[in-house]
C-alpha cells in the first residue's frame, strides 16, 4: 500500500470526519464546561440542523448559502429548548437535566422523521470525483468543510479570549457564583451559550450531510464519538475538543488495520474508556467535573 | 389520585380502540406487520403500500368470502421482537386477523411465529425475512415466505457471475441476517465454482465513511465489488464512495440494492457498471400487472420487496377464500392455491380466482415476485433476473439460473 | 367486543410488563438506591438472554450450543453471566461521575451488541439463537401464556420481596447513606466502592434474568432485540415515571409506560395509512414528551421514595 493510498483513503477521510466530530465536540464541551451537564440531545440537534438546510436547498438555495441560515435557526431553537425543557431543572441535580436532554433527543428525532421521512436524502444528487492536488485527492466540499472548521475554531477562540461576552462565558465556566458576583448575567450567558451550541450543531450536521447522506439517525450515531472527542481532549477546552475530534476521526478510519470493519464503531468507545481510565482530565487538561 | 387518573386514561384509550372494531360479520382482517420504525424504516412504506394494493384488488373485485370486505390492520414491528410480538398479539387477539403478512425482519419473524402465530393457529407469510433459521421453525405448517432464503439468491448470483466471465470479486456485506446470509452463500458457491474472493468484509450501518473498508477491499486486486446491502441505506453510501474514489469498475448487488432512490441520488449516467439481481415471477405477465397497478397507485415499481409484499397479501386472501374463512384449513388452502397444478392466476386477477374457487376448481397463483411453489418447510426456490440501470429505473438483461 | 381476545392481549402485556419490571427493579437498585446512572441496560439484558439461550437450546451448526441443559440452569446462568460481566465493568467505571458513567455504559452496551453481531461462533451472529425451549410451550395459546405469566409474576414477586427486604435492612440504609453523602459515609468507615459494586452487580443479575425470561418466551434471540431504544431508554423512563428509589414505583412505571406504548399503537392503527406510518414515529415523540412532563411536574415519580427523614440531597 503506497503512501498516497494511505493518505487518500485513510488519513484524509479521517481528517474530514475528525473535523466534523471536532465541531460537534466543541458544542458538547461548551455545554459541559459552562452548563455542567452532558447534552444527549446534541446529535439530534445536529440532525435537525442538517434537515433544515435540506429544506432550504429543496426550496432552491445552494447548500453552502443555506448553512448560515440553518445555523441561525438552530441557534434559536436551542435557546427555545433550553427555556422549555432545561431551565426549570436548574436547581435540581444535573443528572436530571441529562435525562431531560435524552427526552429532547427523542422528540427532535421524531419531528425529523415525521416531517422529512426516513429515507436517506442528499443535498445534491450525482457523484463528485475528487481533484488531484499533487497526488492528494480532495473534493471541493471537503476543502470547504476543513476551511469552515478552521474558521469556526479560530473565530470561537478569538471570541472567547477577547470579547466581553466570551470572557463572561469563561468566567461562568470557571465559577458561576463568582461570575455572578462580578456582574455577569448568568441567564444571558446561558442563552448565548445555547445559541453558539445550536449553531455549531447545525454546522456539524450539515457537514456530515454534505459529505455523506442525511438520514434521521445520523446525529445519534455520531453522538458518542463526539462525546469521546470532547472528553478525550479535556472537558471545557475548545482546543481540546478539536484535538479530540481529529484523533477520534482518524482512529476510526485507521482502525481497519487492526480490527474487522464491523468494530469500527467501537473505536470511539475504546478511546473514551482508555482516556477515562488513564487520564480523566483529558489530553489538554480540562476539568474533571 | 395520580394512579386513578392514569388508569382512567388507559381504560379510555383501550375502550376507544376496541370499540372502533367493525360490525359486518363477513368482513375479514389480515395483519400487516411492517418495520415502520427501526433500521429498515425506509423500506417499509412501499411494502405496506404493495400489500394494501392487494387488499384493494380483492375489495374491488368482489370482496372476500360472501362479499365481505377485506381489511388490512397495520402494525409496527420496528424490526425487533418486543414490538413485533406486541403488534402481532394485538392483531391476533383484538382484531382477530386470520393471517399475518410480515414481519419484515427475520428476528421479528422468529419471535412472532413462536409466541403468537403458531400458538394461535394464524397463517404467517413474510415477504422479506430471509434467514435460514426460519426454515428450521417447527411451525405446524403455518409460516411461509414469498421470497427465497438468502441461500438461493446468493448461490444463483455466484453462478451468474461465473457464467458472465467474472472470476475475481470483492464482497462487502451489511452485518445483518440479510447481508451476511447472502454473502455466505455467495462465497460458498463462488469458490466452489473456481472463483476467487479477493476481499470479504462486513460493515455496520450508519458510519460516515466507508473509504477505508473500500480501500482495503480494493487492495485485493478485484475489479468487481459485490454489495450485499440496502440501496436505501448504507448500500448507497458504499456505492457512492466507491464510485467517487475510483475503487472498482463493476458493482453487483442483490435485490436490496435495487432501489430507485439510489439511481436518483447517484445519477443513472454514473451507474453504467452497476447491476442487481432480484427475484421475478416466471410469467412476466404477472409482474407487468403488478407494475401497472403499483405505478397507478403512485408508487415506484423498483421498491425493494414490493412484489413479494403484494404476493404475500394476495396469497393470504386466496387462502382465506379457499378455506371458506376456516382458520384450521388455512395452511392446506394456501398450498392448494399457490402450487401447481391449477389454472394460472396472475397478480390482480381476484375476480377470476374467486370464480374458480367457487366452482371448486384448482388454481395456481403465479405471483409478481415468483411462482411460490412452497416446499415442505414453507420456503420457495425462486427464479431471478439480472438487471442493469436504465433511465430512472432498471431493466432486465438476463435470467439467472 | 371480544373479551377473550382482550384478556389474552392483557396476559401478553402482563408478561412483557413483568419482564420490564424486572429490568426496572434492577435499575432501581443501581440508580434509585445507589445513584449509579447505568445507561447500558441493553448489554446486561443481552448477556443474560444469550447465556440462557446458548445453554438450553438445540444444537446448531457453526456455533457453540446444543447443551440442552434444563431451564433452571439456563436462568441461573443468565444471572451469573450478567453479574460476571457487571463486575469488571463496575470495577473500572463506577469511579466515574454519573454522566461519565452513563456515557461509558452506553459505550459498553454498544460494544456488547457489536460483539454479539459479529462473533457468530458464539452467538450465531446476526442469525441469532433458535430452538430455545419454552416452559409450558406445548399448551394451547391462552393457557400457555397464562402459565408463562404465572412464572414471570412469581419471579417478579420474589425479586421484589428480596429487594424490599434488602432495602429496609441495614445494608439498604447504608446504600442510601452512600448515595446521599458519599464523603460522610466514607468518613464513617463504610467501604463505599465495594458496596456500590455490590449494588451494580446485583442489579445487573436481575437484568440478566429478565433477558432469560424474554428469550424463552420467544424461543429465540436475535441481535435486533438489543436495540437501545427498547431495551434501555424505555426502562429509564419507566423508572423515572414510576418513582426511582421505590420498588413498587419501578413495577408501576413498567406497567404504565408499556401500556401507553402498546395501546397508543391501537389508536394510530385506525388512521389512514400515510398518517398511520407517521404516527408510528410519533410514538417516540410521545415517550420523550412524557419524560419531560414527568420531570417537570412530578419529578419524584408517581410513587416517590419513602423517606425516613429529610429529602435526599445528591
Amino acid at each position: 500500500m503506497s503512501l498516497l493510498d494511505f493518505l487518500n483513503f485513510h488519513l484524509v477521510p479521517g481528517i474530514v470526519l475528525g473535523s466534523i466530530y471536532a465541531v460537534g465536540a466543541i458544542g458538547i464541551t461548551l455545554v459541559f464546561g459552562i452548563l455542567r451537564f452532558s447534552h444527549f440531545a446534541h446529535g439530534d440537534m445536529a440532525t435537525l440542523g442538517a434537515f433544515i438546510a435540506l429544506a432550504l436547498v429543496t426550496a432552491g438555495m445552494g447548500p453552502w448559502s443555506a448553512l448560515p441560515i440553518a445555523m441561525a435557526a438552530v441557534a434559536v431553537i436551542a435557546i427555545g429548548v433550553d427555556k422549555l425543557f432545561y431551565d426549570y431543572l436548574k436547581a435540581r441535580p444535573k443528572i436530571v437535566t441529562v435525562m431531560a436532554s435524552l427526552g429532547v433527543a427523542l422528540m427532535l428525532r421524531a419531528v425529523v422523521q415525521v416531517v422529512f421521512g426516513v429515507d436517506p436524502r442528499t443535498y445534491a444528487s450525482g457523484i463528485v470525483r475528487p481533484d488531484d492536488y499533487f497526488g492528494i485527492l480532495l473534493r471541493d466540499r471537503e476543502l470547504y468543510t476543513l476551511a469552515a472548521v478552521v474558521a469556526i475554531v479560530i473565530g470561537l477562540a478569538l471570541f472567547l479570549r477577547h470579547s466581553r461576552w466570551g470572557k463572561a462565558m469563561r468566567a461562568m465556566s470557571d465559577n458561576p457564583d463568582l461570575a455572578r458576583l462580578s456582574g455577569v448575567d448568568n441567564r444571558k450567558v446561558t442563552m448565548l451559550t445555547w445559541a453558539i451550541v445550536g449553531a455549531l450543531c447545525a454546522a456539524s450536521g450539515f457537514m456530515l450531510g454534505i459529505n455523506n447522506e442525511l438520514h434521521s439517525m445520523m446525529g445519534w450515531q455520531v453522538l458518542l464519538p463526539m462525546f469521546a472527542a470532547a472528553i478525550l481532549g479535556g472537558v471545557g477546552r475548545v482546543e481540546g475538543a478539536v484535538l479530540g475530534g481529529l484523533i477520534v476521526g482518524i482512529a476510526e478510519e485507521l482502525s481497519i488495520f487492526m480490527l474487522p470493519a464491523q468494530y469500527k464503531a467501537a473505536t470511539a468507545f475504546a478511546l473514551l474508556l482508555l482516556i477515562l481510565l488513564v487520564r480523566p482530565r483529558g489530553l489538554l487538561n480540562g476539568k474533571v467535573l | 389520585m395520580k394512579r386513578r387518573t392514569i388508569a382512567g386514561l388507559v381504560g379510555a384509550m383501550l375502550g376507544a380502540a376496541v370499540a372502533a372494531a367493525p360490525a359486518h360479520a363477513q368482513d375479514v382482517k389480515i395483519g400487516l406487520m411492517a418495520a415502520i420504525s427501526g433500521p429498515i424504516a425506509a423500506l417499509a412504506p412501499p411494502m405496506a403500500a404493495a400489500s394494501k394494493l392487494a387488499v384493494t384488488h380483492v375489495n374491488e373485485q368482489g370482496g372476500i368470502l360472501k362479499g365481505g370486505k377485506l381489511e388490512a390492520v397495520l402494525g409496527d414491528s420496528a424490526c425487533n421482537p418486543q414490538n413485533a410480538t406486541d403488534a402481532a398479539t394485538k392483531a391476533v387477539n383484538i382484531d382477530r386477523v386470520l393471517a399475518i403478512v410480515g414481519p419484515a425482519c427475520s428476528g421479528a419473524v422468529l419471535a412472532t411465529a413462536n409466541s403468537v402465530a403458531i400458538p394461535a393457529g394464524v397463517l404467517m407469510i413474510t415477504p422479506s425475512g430471509t434467514s435460514p433459521e426460519i426454515t428450521k421453525l417447527k411451525d405446524k405448517d403455518l409460516v411461509y415466505r414469498t421470497l427465497p432464503s438468502d441461500d438461493y439468491q446468493g448461490r444463483a448470483l455466484a453462478r451468474t457471475l461465473k457464467a458472465r466471465g467474472i472470476t475475481k470479486v470483492a464482497v462487502a456485506y451489511l452485518n445483518n441476517d440479510y447481508g451476511k446470509g447472502l454473502a455466505e452463500s455467495f462465497k460458498a458457491e463462488f469458490e466452489a465454482n473456481g472463483g476467487t474472493i479477493a476481499g470479504y468484509s462486513g460493515h455496520e450501518e450508519g458510519k460516515a465513511s466507508y473509504r477505508s473498508e473500500l480501500a482495503a477491499l480494493a487492495r485485493g486486486g478485484a475489479d468487481t465489488l459485490i454489495i450485499f446491502d440496502y440501496g436505501d441505506g448504507t448500500g448507497l453510501s458504499l456505492l457512492r464512495q466507491a464510485l467517487e474514489n475510483n475503487f472498482f469498475k463493476t458493482f453487483v448487488g442483490a435485490d436490496g440494492m435495487k432501489s430507485e432512490g439510489l439511481v436518483k441520488a447517484i445519477g443513472a449516467a454514473n451507474l453504467g457498471g452497476f447491476f442487481v439481481s432480484a427475484p421475478v415471477g416466471e410469467a412476466s405477465a404477472s409482474l407487468d400487472n403488478f407494475n401497472k397497478a403499483y405505478k397507478a397507485a403512485g408508487e415506484n415499481i423498483d421498491a425493494v420487496f414490493a412484489t413479494t409484499s403484494y404476493d404475500a397479501a394476495f396469497l393470504a386472501a386466496l387462502a382465506i377464500e379457499k378455506a371458506g374463512g376456516d382458520k384450521a384449513k388455512l395452511a392446506e388452502s394456501l398450498r392448494a392455491v399457490a402450487m401447481a397444478p391449477g389454472e394460472p392466476i396472475m397478480a390482480g386477477e381476484w375476480a377470476k380466482a374467486k370464480k374458480l374457487i367457487a366452482e371448486g376448481k384448482d388454481i395456481d397463483y403465479k405471483g409478481a415476485g415468483g411462482d411460490h411453489e412452497f416446499d415442505a418447510a414453507g420456503d420457495v426456490p425462486g427464479s431471478y433476473a439480472f438487471f442493469k440501470v436504465s433511465g430512472p429505473g432498471y431493466e432486465s438483461i438476463a435470467d439467472m439460473k | 367486543m371480544d373479551l377473550l381476545g382482550l384478556a389474552n392481549y392483557a396476559v401478553f402485556m402482563g408478561i412483557l410488563i413483568g419482564i420490564y419490571a424486572l429490568l426496572a427493579l434492577g435499575l432501581n437498585i443501581q440508580w434509585g438506591f445507589t445513584g449509579l446512572f447505568n445507561a447500558g441496560i441493553a448489554g446486561f439484558f443481552a448477556v443474560g438472554a444469550y447465556a440462557s439461550a446458548i445453554l438450553t437450546s438445540l444444537p446448531a451448526s457453526g456455533r457453540l450450543g446444543g447443551y440442552e441443559l434444563p431451564l433452571v440452569v439456563g436462568w441461573l446462568a443468565a444471572m451469573a453471566a450478567a453479574a460476571a460481566i457487571a463486575w469488571p465493568i463496575g470495577k473500572i467505571c463506577l469511579r466515574f461521575r454519573s454522566d461519565y458513567l452513563a456515557i461509558a455504559t452506553i459505550g459498553i452496551a454498544e460494544i456488547i451488541r457489536l460483539v454479539i453481531r459479529t462473533e457468530g461462533w458464539l452467538t450465531g451472529g446476526v442469525r441469532g439463537v433458535t430452538g430455545v425451549p419454552r416452559p409450558f410451550g406445548d399448551l394451547d395459546y391462552m393457557p400457555s401464556q397464562i402459565a408463562y405469566l404465572a412464572i414471570v409474576a412469581t419471579l417478579v414477586l420474589v425479586a421484589y420481596l428480596l429487594v424490599e427486604r434488602q432495602v429496609k435492612s441495614p445494608w439498604g440504609r447504608m446504600m442510601r447513606a452512600i448515595r446521599d453523602n458519599e464523603l460522610a459515609a466514607a468518613a464513617m468507615g463504610k467501604q463505599v466502592e465495594a458496596r456500590r459494586l455490590q449494588a451494580f452487580v446485583f442489579g445487573s443479575a436481575l437484568m440478566g434474568l429478565a433477558g432469560a425470561l424474554f428469550v424463552h418466551f420467544n424461543r429465540s434471540i436475535t441481535p435486533e432485540a438489543i436495540d437501545p431504544m427498547i431495551a434501555t431508554f424505555l426502562i429509564w423512563i419507566m423508572l423515572i415515571l414510576g418513582g426511582s428509589g421505590n420498588n413498587r414505583g419501578a413495577i408501576l412505571g413498567a406497567a404504565v409506560i408499556w401500556i401507553i406504548w402498546s395501546v397508543s399503537e391501537l389508536l394510530t392503527d385506525r388512521l389512514p395509512t400515510e398518517i398511520a406510518v407517521q404516527a408510528k414515529y410519533a410514538r417516540v415523540f410521545i415517550i420523550g414528551l412524557t419524560l419531560q412532563l414527568v420531570l417537570r411536574f412530578r419529578p419524584e415519580g408517581i410513587l416517590p421514595e419513602r423517606q425516613a427523614g429529610s429529602p435526599p440531597h445528591r
